[in-house]
C-alpha cells in the first residue's frame, strides 16, 4: 500500500509537468487548429532560458522563471506568425512544418548553449519530508504547487477575463467570433504566447529532474502530446487529467521493470486510444467542415 | 508495323547509376550506398503517408526492425544471411501491421502520436534488452555471402543495393500508377467517398502500413549487412524526421521526388560534415520553407516548371510488330448495371431510426422504392434526408429498423459493402478525390476488384498493366457521355463547380450500380446544367438503374420524380406522386408554416 502511494506521488509530480505541456498543446490546437509539434522544443528553450538566468545571471529562480515565461511567450508570437500559413491546412504539412520548426529551435539552442547539456540544481533545497511512512520531497511539492497555480491562473483567464472569453469564442466558432468583433489573429497570437509561456514553466520545473539539453524536448514533448490526446485533444481539463494519468502509468510501469517503462506506457497508451478514440473528454476542436 | 517511342530517361538513369562508383572514392561510395538504402525506406514512407494518408511516425523503427532481426539471426544464432533476410523482412511487415492496427480506429494526428509512441516503445526495447545488445548494439554482423564476390567491398555492395532499388522502384512506380496506388490516394483524399466507391478502408489502411514495412524491411536487412553494425541511435527520432523531410521535400506522392529528396538530404548530411548545428538549422528551415511555400515539394515544383517550359524527354523510336488484339467489346456505357435484380422492390426501408446524442435525426422512417423508379426525397433542411442516405449507403449504422436491398437484409453493412452490392451515391457537399484527375476519380469506382487481387502485383505485374488500360478506356467512354473527356487529365479540384458535380455523378455510375442515390445534385447548377441533369437521370433510369434524389429544386423534383417521400423532423409526413404530395396540407405546412395552409389550398 505504501508502495502504491509512494509511486503515485512520484507519478503525480511528473504528471503535473506533462499536464502543463499538454495544456500548452491544447490551447493552441483549440484556438487555431494547429497541431504544433514545435511545442516540445519551446519547452526546451524555456528550460534553457530559465537556467541561463538562474545559473549564469544568478537571479532568483522565480525571477528567472518569469523572464523565461516572457521570452518564450514572445517567441510564441513569432512562431505563430511564421506558421500562420499552416493553420487548418493538411495535417501532414502541419506536422512536418512544425517538426521542421522544432529542428530549427533545437539547432538554435545548440548554437547558443552548445550541444552538451547542463545539470541544474533544484531551486530550493530538495529535502525529503516524511508523512506517515511516505516520502515527499520539497521539490515535488514545489512542482505540484507551481503547476497548480499556473492551471488556476489559466482557468481564471479563460473564464473570467474578456480576452479569455474571446479566445473561448474563437475556439468554438471562428467565423461567429469574427462577426462579433473578436480579433482572431490577435487571439491566436495570445493563445500561442500563453501556450509557450506554459511550456517555459514546464521546462523550468523539469530541468532539475532531467538534464537540460537541446534534445530534451523530444521525450517530454511526445509524452506531453500523448497526454493531451489521451485526455481529449483540445480540452483543457482533459490535458490535466491526461497528463496526470500519463505520469501515473509511467511511474507504475517503471516500478517493476524500469528499463521498459516507455514500452509499457506507450503500449498502454496505444491500446487506450484504440479503445476510446476521442480520449477521456472527447475532442473540442475548431470546426473545419 | 507500328512505331513505339521508348523513353530514354530511365535507361540513361540506370546506366549513370551503374557507372557511378567508378567516379567515387571509398567514402563517397559508402555514402552512395546509404543514399540508395534511404531512398528505399523513404519510398516506403511515401507509400504509407503520401499515398495512403496514414500518418506513420514509426518508419525508422520498421527500418530498425529489419536490420535488428537480420543482425540477431545471423550474428547471435549464426543463420545464413540469405535465410535470415526473408525472415527479417517478414518480421518487419508483421511489425508494421501491428503498429498499423490502431489506424483502424484513430487517424491523423492521433495516429501520428500513437505510431510515434510505439516507435519510442520499440526504441526502448532496443536500448534495454540484452538480446539486442543494449545501447551498444550488435557488431560483427556477417556480410551477405555471394560466391566469388567480396561483399565487404562497398563498391560491390553498391550493385547489390542498386539492383534491389531498381526492383523496388519499379514495384513502387507500378503501384503508384495503377489500381492500388489510386485506391490509396483516393482513401487519402476522402475516406468517406472512397468507402462509398467500394474501397475496403480497413484493409487498405493496413495494406499501406504493410507496404511501408516491406520497403523498410528490405532496406533494413541490406543496411545491417552493409554497415555490419547496428545500434539503437541509427533508428531513432532523428532518422524518423530525416525520412519525413525526404518525403515532404521530395513531394509526398511522387516516387521520383522522394528519391531526389532522399539523395539531397543524405548527401548533405554526410558530405557537409563539421557544421552540424548550422546544417541542422538550414535543414529545419528548408523543411518549414518547403511546407509553407511549396507544399507539393520538389515534384510539384518540377511539374509546374515542366508545364511552363516543355522540353521533350529523350526518346527512341522503335518499330514494333503490331499484335492483333481482340477488339474490346464495348459494353453500353450507362447500362453497366448488373442484370436488373429480379425482385420488384429495389429498396425497402423499414422503421429506421437514427439518433445523434440527444438529437433524433430519423424516427421510424419507412420507404419503399420499386426497381426502376425515380424517387424523390424532399423536406425542409434538417429533416433527416442526408442521414437517411447515410444509413442506406452504409455510412451510418441505424439505431433501429431494417434496410432491405433487392429483398436482402443489408442493415448495418459498411459503406464499401453497400457499394459492392450495387448502391452508389453522390454527396451534398461534393466529395471528389480532389488530387486525383477526373479520369482517375472515375477509374477508382470502375474497378471492382477486391483487395486480395492485389497479389497480382507480385505474381503477374503485367496483368495489372493490361487491366489498367481497360479501365482507362472505359473511364474515358463514360466521361464522354458527360462531355468531360477533354478534362480527363485535369485534377478534379481545378474544375468549375458544375463540372465537378458531373464528375461525381459519373463516378457514382462507374461502378455499375443498380441503385443510385443523388444528394442535392442540382445545387449550384445553372439552368442549362439542370436540364442536362434531368436528361442524365432519365437516361440512367432507362438503363435499368433505380434512382433516389434528394433535392430542394421543386421544378426538377416535380418533372423528374415519379414518386416522392416527404420528411420533416426525421419522420415521413407524406408520400405519393408529386401531384398528391404537393396538395397534401401536411407538406405545405411543413414547408410554409401553419397559417398559410388555407390560402395555398385555394
Amino acid at each position: 500500500m505504501t508502495w502504491v502511494l509512494q509511486t503515485a506521488i512520484g507519478g503525480l509530480s511528473t504528471g503535473a509537468v506533462y499536464a502543463l505541456v499538454a495544456m500548452g498543446f491544447s490551447i493552441v490546437y483549440r484556438t487555431m487548429g494547429l497541431v504544433n509539434f514545435a511545442h516540445a522544443d519551446v519547452v526546451m528553450i524555456g528550460a534553457y532560458v530559465t537556467v541561463t538566468f538562474f545559473l549564469t545571471a544568478r537571479l532568483p529562480f522565480g525571477v528567472s522563471l518569469l523572464a523565461a515565461i516572457l521570452i518564450t511567450a514572445a517567441l510564441g508570437v513569432v512562431i505563430e506568425r511564421i506558421l500562420r500559413p499552416l493553420e487548418s491546412r493538411d495535417l501532414n504539412l502541419m506536422l512536418i512544418g512544425t517538426i521542421g520548426f522544432g529542428i530549427v529551435l533545437e539547432s538554435v539552442a545548440i548554437l547558443v548553449w552548445g550541444s552538451f547539456g547542463t545539470a541544474v540544481p533544484t531551486p530550493i533545497p530538495n529535502l525529503p519530508l516524511r508523512v506517515d511512512g511516505l516520502v515527499v520531497t520539497t521539490y515535488q511539492l514545489l512542482i505540484l504547487a507551481v503547476s497548480g497555480v499556473v492551471t488556476v491562473l489559466l482557468f481564471w483567464f479563460l473564464d473570467r477575463t474578456k480576452l479569455g472569453t474571446a479566445m473561448q469564442a474563437v475556439a468554438m466558432d471562428r467565423v461567429a467570433a469574427t462577426a462579433m468583433g473578436v480579433d482572431v489573429a490577435a487571439s491566436n497570437a495570445l493563445a500561442f504566447a500563453i501556450g509557450s509561456g506554459m511550456a517555459a514553466v514546464a521546462g523550468a520545473l523539469v530541468g532539475p529532474l532531467l538534464y537540460v539539453s537541446p534534445g530534451m524536448g523530444a521525450s517530454i514533448g511526445i509524452k506531453g502530446f500523448a497526454a493531451a490526446i489521451l485526455g481529449g485533444f483540445g480540452s483543457i481539463p482533459g490535458a490535466i487529467v491526461g497528463g496526470l494519468i500519463f505520469g501515473l502509468v509511467e511511474a507504475f510501469a517503471s516500478g517493476p521493470l524500469s528499463a521498459y517503462s516507455d514500452l509499457i506506457t506507450f503500449v498502454v497508451f496505444a491500446l487506450a486510444m484504440t479503445i476510446r478514440q476521442t480520449g477521456v473528454f472527447g475532442e473540442r476542436t475548431v470546426d473545419r467542415a | 508495323m507500328r512505331v513505339v517511342r521508348i523513353g530514354l530517361g530511365k535507361p540513361l538513369l540506370v546506366v549513370t547509376l551503374a557507372a557511378l562508383p567508378v567516379f567515387l572514392d571509398l567514402y563517397k561510395a559508402h555514402v552512395a550506398v546509404l543514399i540508395l538504402l534511404f531512398i528505399i525506406v523513404a519510398i516506403g514512407l511515401s507509400l504509407v503517408m503520401g499515398f495512403g494518408g496514414q500518418v506513420n511516425l514509426a518508419q525508422a523503427a520498421f527500418f530498425g526492425t529489419g536490420a535488428y532481426v537480420s543482425a540477431i539471426l545471423t550474428s547471435t544464432y549464426g543463420w545464413d544471411p540469405w535465410l535470415a533476410a526473408p525472415v527479417a523482412i517478414l518480421s518487419t511487415c508483421l511489425m508494421a501491421l501491428v503498429v498499423g492496427l490502431p489506424a483502424l480506429r484513430v487517424q491523423s494526428h492521433y495516429l501520428g502520436i500513437v505510431s510515434l509512441g510505439l516507435a519510442v516503445a520499440l526504441a526502448s526495447v532496443l536500448t534495454n534488452a540484452t538480446f539486442t545488445g543494449g545501447a551498444s548494439g550488435i557488431s560483427k554482423i556477417p556480410p551477405l555471402p555471394v560466391p566469388g564476390v567480396d561483399m565487404t567491398d562497398d563498391y560491390n555492395y553498391y550493385y547489390l543495393v542498386l539492383a534491389a532499388l531498381v526492383l523496388l522502384v519499379a514495384l513502387a512506380r507500378l503501384i503508384a500508377g495503377t489500381t492500388l496506388g489510386r485506391r490509396l490516394r483516393a482513401m487519402r483524399d476522402d475516406t468517406l467517398a472512397a468507402a462509398a466507391s467500394g474501397i475496403e478502408i480497413p484493409s487498405y489502411r493496413l495494406l499501406a502500413f504493410l507496404l511501408g514495412g516491406l520497403f523498410a524491411g528490405v532496406a533494413g536487412v541490406l543496411y545491417a549487412h552493409f554497415v555490419r553494425y547496428v545500434s539503437p541511435d541509427t533508428f531513432g527520432l532523428d532518422t524518423m524526421f530525416l525520412l519525413l523531410a525526404m518525403v515532404i521535400i521530395g513531394g509526398q506522392d511522387s516516387i521520383w521526388g522522394v528519391a531526389v529528396g532522399a539523395t539531397l538530404l543524405i548527401a548533405a548530411r554526410n558530405l557537409l560534415t563539421g557544421l552540424d548545428a548550422y546544417q541542422q538549422l538550414v535543414y529545419g528551415a528548408l523543411i518549414v520553407a518547403t511546407v509553407v511555400f511549396a507544399p507539393r515539394g520538389l515534384a510539384g515544383a518540377a511539374l509546374a516548371a515542366r508545364r511552363r517550359l516543355p522540353f521533350p524527354w529523350p526518346t527512341l523510336p522503335l518499330p514494333f510488330p503490331r499484335r492483333s488484339r481482340p477488339p474490346v467489346v464495348a459494353p453500353p456505357v450507362l447500362a453497366t448495371s448488373r442484370s436488373v435484380a429480379s425482385s420488384a422492390l429495389a429498396l425497402r426501408v423499414d422503421e429506421v431510426s437514427k439518433r445523434f446524442r440527444g438529437l433524433t435525426a430519423l424516427s421510424r422512417v419507412s420507404l419503399e422504392v420499386p426497381t426502376g423508379e425515380i424517387h424523390g426525397i424532399i423536406g425542409p433542411n434538417g429533416s433527416g434526408k442526408t442521414t437517411l442516405f447515410n444509413v442506406i449507403s452504409g455510412i451510418e449504422r441505424p439505431d433501429g429498423g431494417r434496410v432491405e436491398f433487392h429483398g436482402r437484409d443489408v442493415t448495418g453493412k459498411r459503406a464499401y459493402q453497400m457499394s459492392r452490392l450495387g448502391v452508389a451515391r453522390t454527396f451534398q457537399n461534393l466529395r471528389l478525390f480532389h488530387r486525383l484527375t477526373v479520369a482517375e476519380n472515375v477509374m477508382v469506382a470502375l474497378d471492382r476488384d477486391p483487395a486480395r487481387m492485389h497479389l497480382r502485383y507480385l505474381v503477374a505485374p503485367w496483368s495489372v498493366l493490361r487491366r489498367e488500360h481497360e479501365y482507362r478506356e472505359r473511364a474515358l467512354r463514360l466521361l464522354a457521355e458527360f462531355r468531360l473527356e477533354s478534362l480527363a487529365e485535369e485534377a478534379a479540384v481545378n474544375l468549375p463547380y458544375g463540372r465537378q458535380r458531373q464528375v461525381e455523378i459519373a463516378r457514382a455510375l462507374a461502378g455499375g450500380p443498380s441503385l443510385l442515390l443523388l444528394d442535392e445534385p442540382a445545387a449550384g447548377l445553372n439552368a442549362a446544367e439542370q436540364e442536362d441533369l434531368k436528361a442524365v437521370i432519365r437516361r440512367v433510369r432507362d438503363a435499368g438503374v433505380t434512382v433516389i434524389v434528394i433535392e430542394h429544386n421543386m421544378g426538377l423534383v416535380m418533372s423528374v420524380c415519379e414518386r416522392l417521400t416527404v420528411l420533416a423532423h426525421g419522420k415521413v409526413i407524406a408520400s405519393g406522386t408529386p401531384l398528391e404530395v404537393s396538395q397534401d396540407p401536411r407538406v405545405v405546412e411543413a414547408y410554409l408554416g401553419r397559417g398559410t395552409v388555407r390560402r395555398e389550398a385555394v
